[in-house]
């Protein structure tokens, strides 16, 4: 399952990270983000050592989430060398997200 | 090829599951979304299912899944882009190309939240528009939002958001409401909701993210300072794809009684895709029983 993250822990584990990371910007009364779990998580092993995915609980990071101007829960960003390449804003199935993670 | 496969696996396809796995036939369930439920994953609250007094909808919907799944029912997930009939058989589209072919099938493809269908509508999904007050209302805390309905869920949804942001706008084109007394009172009641009644969304405008929704009031235009639209005019029946193959009615439902019998031969309605007086769960499951009685009589023909 992918670890949730704090803000304290973004820039080592998310903006320093060595290969690409998916950031899942969601909260526990959305739905479609509780539907989204098990896909990241298979996601999350299939792409071991190549994807690393963190979850960011929107109701306790408040300052991340408004950083990034997030306003749909789940919103799913792709960083690369610490830099936002893409977003996928609303749940998304996992053949989208598969896309979203190969062509960048 | 399968004797029969169900389309939707909310209540309406989970309970049809349910009554296939024990009556006999070579069957699967299509899931749009893997492991989903469809719309009752999204209420509150469920006072009215018997047996389960207050159930959160998305633990209802797990327990009907769970049910299904243990009497060995058989899951495809995929979007159904396409359904037709060569010869006896119905072929089913997927939205991967793939395709599946069945017997009979039982079109329980539910309902989705009606749009608003104005400009700017599509291009602020997700920076600003929503069709979940639950999900993203608390991106707006501090901030105006406009709520547009008249019924339980906008009604309900005006309140939720009441509590986190600065001020809510009720826009509804009536002067009252279609929702219950208890909550038309609440909202009546409450501080920071302002009631724009009479009056009818035109535009949603603004930068990256919506900065305002323009309305016409009594003939009259004006825009509404606002930072997100939360849209709750209703639901439209998932029916697209039986156009020009069963019957519908003029709003767009399937045409079948309480057999779940279409005009097509073979294909059977269930849930909320159907003409009936009530949509609830308890419905939507009876429909998915009846279906399959159907469907088991049109197969030993």
């Amino acid at each position: 399952m992918p670890a949730k993250i704090t803000a304290a822990e973004f820039g080592s584990e998310v903006l320093g990270s060595e290969i690409p990371v998916l950031a899942d910007f969601y909260s526990d009364s959305c739905i479609p983000c509780k539907r989204m779990s098990p896909i990241l998580s298979q996601l999350e092993s299939e792409y071991e050592g190549k994807l690393k995915i963190v979850k960011i609980n929107t109701n306790f990071e408040k300052e991340l989430t408004e950083k990034y101007g997030v306003l749909a829960a789940p919103t799913l960003i792709l960083f690369k060398n610490g830099e936002e390449v893409s977003r996928i804003r609303g749940a998304a199935k996992k053949d989208e997200l598969i896309g979203l993670i190969n062509s960048n | 090829m399968y004797d029969l496969i169900i389309l939707g696996s909310g209540p309406a396809g989970l309970t049809a599951a349910i009554y296939a796995s024990r009556a006999g036939p070579d069957f699967a369930v299509i899931e749009k979304e893997y492991l989903g439920t469809g719309q009752i994953a999204f209420a509150e609250r469920v006072d009215n299912f018997p047996g389960f007094y207050g159930i959160d909808g998305y633990t209802l919907g797990d327990k009907l899944r769970e049910h299904a799944e243990a009497l060995g029912t058989e899951f495809i997930e995929g979007e159904v882009t396409a359904l037709s009939k060569n010869g006896s058989a119905w072929e089913i589209t997927l939205a991967d190309g793939s395709s599946l072919e069945a017997k009979a099938v039982i079109y329980a493809l539910g309902a989705s939240p009606r749009k608003l269908g104005i400009k700017g509508e599509s291009d602020y999904l997700g920076r600003g528009v929503s069709y979940c007050a639950l999900c993203d209302g608390a991106f707006f805390a501090g901030k105006t939002v406009a709520v547009v309905g008249g019924g339980d869920t906008a009604l309900s949804d005006a309140l939720y958001l009441s509590k986190t942001s600065e001020k809510v706008y009720l826009i509804h084109r009536r002067a009252e409401f279609r929702a219950n007394k208890t909550l038309a009172d609440k909202v009546r009641a409450s501080e920071n909701i302002e009631l724009v009644l009479n009056a009818v969304p035109t535009e949603i405008t603004g930068g990256e993210n919506v900065e305002s929704i323009a309305i016409t009031q009594d003939g009259a235009s004006r825009e509404l300072a606002v930072s997100g639209v939360f849209a709750a005019v209703g639901t439209l029946p998932n029916t697209a794809l039986v156009k020009g193959i069963a019957e519908l009615d003029e709003t767009g439902y399937i045409k079948a009684c309480e057999d779940g019998a279409t005009s097509a031969k073979g294909l059977f309605a269930a849930g909320d895709v159907r003409t009936k007086n009530v949509r609830q769960v308890i419905t939507a499951a009876a429909d998915g029983a009846n279906a399959v009685i159907s469907a088991g009589k049109y197969l030993n023909r």
